[in-house]
């Protein structure tokens, strides 16, 4: 099946946050209490009751001021750190169209898909089970668009086949984040600055340590332990066991036998 | 006259076979979380969050036995003499069925070093095993780094688990009664740890 994706061009955005409302309104989350930090951004992260969030960058240029808007949210990574370190099959997943979905009931609560993530997504509800944007499956298999998609008014949010939304925006001559990082994101950005600007990983990555544990650790710990048996069995047939019947009889220094 | 000599005292014995009933659990509980191949050993339990629950027990349980058990033989293991180097350089005799013959102490130099690594594993063990207790108690980099190092030392243990066993039991027949009931026979103390036996005997 042919991957899906969401294309988001910032450059579009009018921070009107009708993506975050229509997101609560389709997965029932509430509405949370905040409080006013100076700024029309609301709420300022990412929270287990929000699952896309407009994030805010202000910056102050003397007389002038600059204003960019992001829609941050799950990155539909095909290589996906939180999948990699998910313990429980079927907890996290990518369904037939590359997205991440994720099973709360299958979730046992470890918190290794919260660290497993690069670019800090997942949240942990009051269940104490992991949350996080899941793409709007459920619409999606019927054919329709995700909530958020379907909400905004000036198509900074666009959801479809991967493919054709990349030629699109190629077309247009627009420079893509997320094309082909972490085998490909299922979330692309079109940003009008560098990408730390909007404070997104320049090269995002797995994390190191979770490289290394799960593609170096792994296989060769599997490898050494049936291989230490392995080596065990064939000392075993070829050397043999050190016997005490094998020693002469008495013939070491006289003990107090 | 009696044919056994005492090699390991009730309170050396209970404290290893706790040390090695807490390792098992440690291994079947947590090997559920160390990838999603082995997700089904958590069954054994009655499902994940036993299976965690019995794992942050045993660990407790494995860190203080293990950290005593490494203390005690400690006096043993950490020293390194001229025989010892030998045995090391010809791996113990095991590579062949000729006999070497290396004079060694209590422990040979196989056993030092199993003794000194368990050690050393258990102390590396029980700190990423604390910091992951809570996966969001520290800051994600470090999290990250104890999750990987806790997984590599339990390769690195499981793999030297497996040496041990097997030498402690086929491999060496008459080993095994020493943990079992303390008593090996004289014969046994000759052939392995002649330099021991000698002291044992004077004494």
């Amino acid at each position: 099946m042919k991957r899906k994706a969401f294309l988001i061009d910032t450059t579009r955005c009018t921070a009107c946050r009708s993506c975050q409302v229509a997101c609560k309104q389709w997965n029932k989350l509430t509405a949370e209490d905040t409080v006013n930090r100076g700024s029309y951004e609301n709420p300022p992260d990412l929270t287990p009751q929000l699952y896309n969030q407009i994030h805010f960058i202000e910056q102050d240029r003397g007389k002038d001021m600059r204003w960019l808007f992001i829609n941050r949210r799950c990155q539909h990574c095909a290589d996906a750190g939180c999948v990699k370190v998910c313990p429980s099959a079927g907890a996290l997943y990518h369904t037939p169209d590359g997205l991440v979905g994720f099973n709360q009931d299958k979730c046992i609560e470890c918190h290794y898909c919260v660290n497993g993530c690069p670019f800090d997504v997942p949240r942990y509800d009051s269940k104490q089970k992991i949350t996080k944007c899941h793409a709007c499956i459920d619409r999606v298999q019927n054919g329709l668009l995700p909530a958020c998609v379907k909400a905004c008014p000036t198509q900074t949010l666009q959801f479809g086949d991967r493919e054709t939304l990349i030629a699109g925006a190629k077309a247009a001559g627009k420079k893509l984040y997320g094309e082909n990082d972490l085998g490909g994101l299922g979330v692309l950005y079109v940003l009008d600055d560098e990408p730390d600007t909007y404070r997104l990983p320049k090269n995002p990555a797995i994390p190191a340590s979770i490289f290394f544990w799960k593609d170096v650790v792994k296989p060769l710990g599997i490898l050494g332990f049936w291989g230490a048996v392995g080596v065990a069995a064939l000392h075993y047939v070829t050397v043999g066991p050190k016997r005490i019947e094998d020693e002469p009889e008495d013939k070491s220094p006289k003990g107090g036998e | 006259m009696t044919q056994y000599v005492e090699r390991f005292n009730a309170l050396d014995r209970v404290l290893h076979w706790i040390v090695a009933i807490t390792f098992f659990l440690l291994l079947l509980s947590g090997i559920g979380l160390f990838a999603h191949t082995f997700f089904g050993y958590f069954r054994l339990f009655g499902g994940p969050h036993q299976g965690i629950m019995v794992h942050k027990w045993a660990g407790i349980v494995f860190f203080i036995s293990s950290v005593l058990l490494f203390l005690r033989h400690l006096g043993e293991t950490w020293r390194f003499d001229a025989d010892d180097r030998r045995w090391i350089v010809k791996a113990g005799g095991y590579l062949s069925r000729k006999k070497q013959g290396i004079p060694q102490g209590k422990f040979n130099a196989g056993q030092k070093l199993f003794g000194l690594f368990a050690g050393l594993a258990t102390i590396v063990m029980g700190l990423t095993g604390y910091i992951i207790w809570d996966p969001t108690a520290f800051t994600r980099e470090l999290t990250q780094f104890s999750l990987m190092l806790h997984g590599a030392f339990f390769t690195l243990f499981m793999i030297a688990m497996v040496v041990h066993v097997y030498l402690a039991t086929m491999g060496n027949p008459g080993t095994l009664e020493g943990m079992l009931w303390g008593h090996v026979t004289k014969a046994w103390a000759k052939k392995h740890a002649s330099k021991w036996y000698a002291k044992m005997v004077k004494s």
